[in-house]
């Protein structure tokens, strides 16, 4: 009883904006003190997560996506696809799309895209003339396009909460990413005839100008993927290496940033990095008290006597996932329901690889579903146009996800297929 | 009162900042050094691994002090939207309240998870105890305490005041 109202006290003051990782750690220190367990065992899970090898990714990748994205790399990249894909009837949304989901997967799904994207590329779909709620619907929910794509900081965090590989996760997410970005291109190019948006004609020479301009940028992709999988270095290697890379790029040789503005670059993105390996913190402790406590137990013989198929499981999870992606983040969700729902999934003979590809497409939509997805108020504040504006703009794109997310759930070999 | 403590608090904001910046830049120096050692000369450095692991705990940690001070932390927010101007500053208060509340147990909790390693005696890189390098759990536990003990009076000294506390969009 006393449980139920510490927890709908707690709910209550999360609706009114405490930290998440407050709430979380308020949780499992009332857990722990009612079960007579000494206090240090939540710091000592905190620290366990902190000092995982793994965990050298998060913060070096996250240095690394804050410098691309105060550099001139996002124009670069824009310009590259405009060059190479801009001639395509509707091929301004898909440039949108592409260097979107590109740079996801670089800053790893923390709200920069929209931020330092979409003011380039929403009025560059203004000049293409394309109607202004269909380029925000398309720049809003493509804020998360790409999360599926290596080296993405949900991609990690899921494999240390989940306990599985990594490097496994990572080839697991290519094909549901590239279903996702062809889906919607195609969605975009349909709407793009029936606008009858002006074409472009490909021109060699700016073709030959754009791959020149970020010739230094064009390896970052084999660093990153390359080194993994040609087995030459460990994924946190290859995030050090990555960061190293885009310091001599950005820094060093094409000067976009000078060395006085890094200790503020540093200060930015590791503010990010500790707001999000606290909610990890606290969430493991939390959880680590409840697998305890035999909750995932419980949560599996309630479901098993309600739900017999796999099929059923998978729909409720995924009604589930969407709701939780929509209304506690990403990173909440992701730290507190996977450790919950892995066991219970694993019951109904679903490959953990492949539910953690289930898990984060259903964030990635659900960062988009109103009343409560957060790239609805990035966007909303990058673009300047009320919240209720881009509800309605980004419900043909969600429709769109959804179908994939069908498709991604359903068959398993798109995210299982590189495993073998 | 508040004119000191703030002082206070951006002298050690900028003391964090070097921090930081120092720590990464090492982070980044050893763990590239490790892969040349290990791919080219097929040997490495046996103190790397575990000091950069304590480089993470530290900026980590580090980082999220520094989110408290800039109300970076990740929170839904959403109740507030809808709240009006007048009554802001109560919700506010309520809210860094709870969070003084469990960063103080934390910090608590915190001494007495060093306390046990100290007592266990266990070492990590260079010989260095282990409980040396996490003692910055307590001290930014402590410090969170502060800052958001800070944002709490912040918050009542707007009431009355038609000034409304900035409404920081979240990240993530």
């Amino acid at each position: 009883m006393s449980t139920l109202l510490v927890c709908a006290i707690l709910l209550v003051l999360m609706l009114l904006g405490a930290p998440i990782f407050v709430v979380i750690s308020g949780l499992a220190l009332y857990l722990l003190a009612s079960a007579q367990i000494d206090l240090s065992a939540m710091i000592i899970e905190m620290h366990r997560m902190a000092t995982t090898p793994i965990l050298v990714a998060i913060p070096l990748f996250t240095f690394a996506g804050y410098v691309l994205s105060e550099s001139g790399a996002p124009m670069r990249l824009v310009r590259l696809s405009d060059a190479f894909l801009g001639w395509l009837p509707g091929g301004l949304s898909i440039i949108a799309l592409v260097t979107c989901a590109a740079f996801t997967a670089l800053t790893g799904a923390t709200g920069l895209t929209i931020i330092a994207l979409g003011g380039i590329l929403l009025p560059a779909m203004s000049r293409g003339r394309y109607p202004e709620m269909f380029s925000m619907g398309l720049l809003t929910t493509s804020g998360t396009l790409g999360l599926l794509f290596p080296p993405s900081l949900p991609l990690i965090i899921y494999a240390i909460v989940a306990k599985v590989r990594v490097d496994q996760l990572f080839l697991a997410g290519i094909l549901p990413g590239i279903v996702l970005v062809m889906l919607l291109s195609a969605f975009s190019v349909q709407r793009a005839v029936h606008f009858q948006v002006p074409r472009a004609r490909f021109r060699a020479g700016e073709a030959v100008a754009a791959l020149k301009e970020a010739a230094w940028e064009i390896p970052l992709p084999l660093v990153v993927l390359g080194g993994i999988y040609s087995g030459r270095f460990a994924v946190s290697e290859a995030a050090a290496i990555t960061a190293a890379y885009v310091l001599l790029v950005e820094v060093v040789i094409l000067k976009d940033i000078g060395w006085r503005e890094l200790p503020e670059i540093m200060r930015k993105s590791m503010v990010l990095v500790g707001g999000i390996l606290i909610i990890l913190g606290a969430a493991l402790g939390l959880t680590n008290y409840l697998v305890d406590a035999e909750v995932p137990m419980n949560v599996l013989s309630f479901l098993k006597a309600r739900i017999a198929s796999p099929v059923l499981f998978l729909v409720v999870l995924n009604l589930f996932l969407l709701a939780a992606g929509c209304t506690m983040g990403m990173f909440s969700a992701l730290t507190v329901m996977v450790p919950l729902m892995a066991p219970v999934a694993q019951a109904y003979d679903i490959h953990p690889v492949h539910l953690g590809i289930i898990f984060l497409t259903n964030l990635e939509i659900g960062a988009s579903i109103p009343p409560l997805g957060i790239n609805l108020f990035i966007s909303s504040i990058r673009f300047e146009r009320p919240v209720l504006r881009l509800y309605v703009a980004c419900l043909p794109f969600i429709a769109i996800l959804l179908l994939c997310l069908v498709i991604i759930t359903y068959w398993p070999w798109l995210s299982l297929a590189f495993l073998k | 009162m508040r004119e000191r403590l703030h002082r206070w608090d951006e002298a050690i904001a900028r003391c964090e900042k070097a921090l930081v910046a120092v720590m990464l830049s090492l982070m980044i120096v050893l763990a590239l050094l490790q892969v040349l050692l290990r791919n080219a000369f097929a040997t490495g450095i046996s103190w790397g691994d575990p000091l950069v692991r304590n480089l993470v705990l530290w900026v980590g940690f580090i980082g999220a002090t520094m989110a408290t001070k800039e109300g970076k932390h990740i929170n839904l927010d959403v109740v507030s939207r809808w709240i009006g101007e007048g009554r802001l500053w109560l919700v506010r208060a309520l809210v860094h309240f709870l969070s003084v509340g469990i960063c103080a147990i934390l910090a608590y909790a915190a001494l007495l998870f060093v306390a046990n390693e100290a007592r266990s005696g266990a070492v990590t890189f260079l010989d260095v105890p282990m409980w040396v390098p996490e003692l910055v759990i307590p001290v930014t536990f402590g410090l969170m305490t502060l800052r958001f003990g800070l944002a709490f009076l912040e918050a009542l000294a707007l009431r009355g005041s038609s000034e409304s506390p900035d409404r920081r969009p979240g990240v993530a």
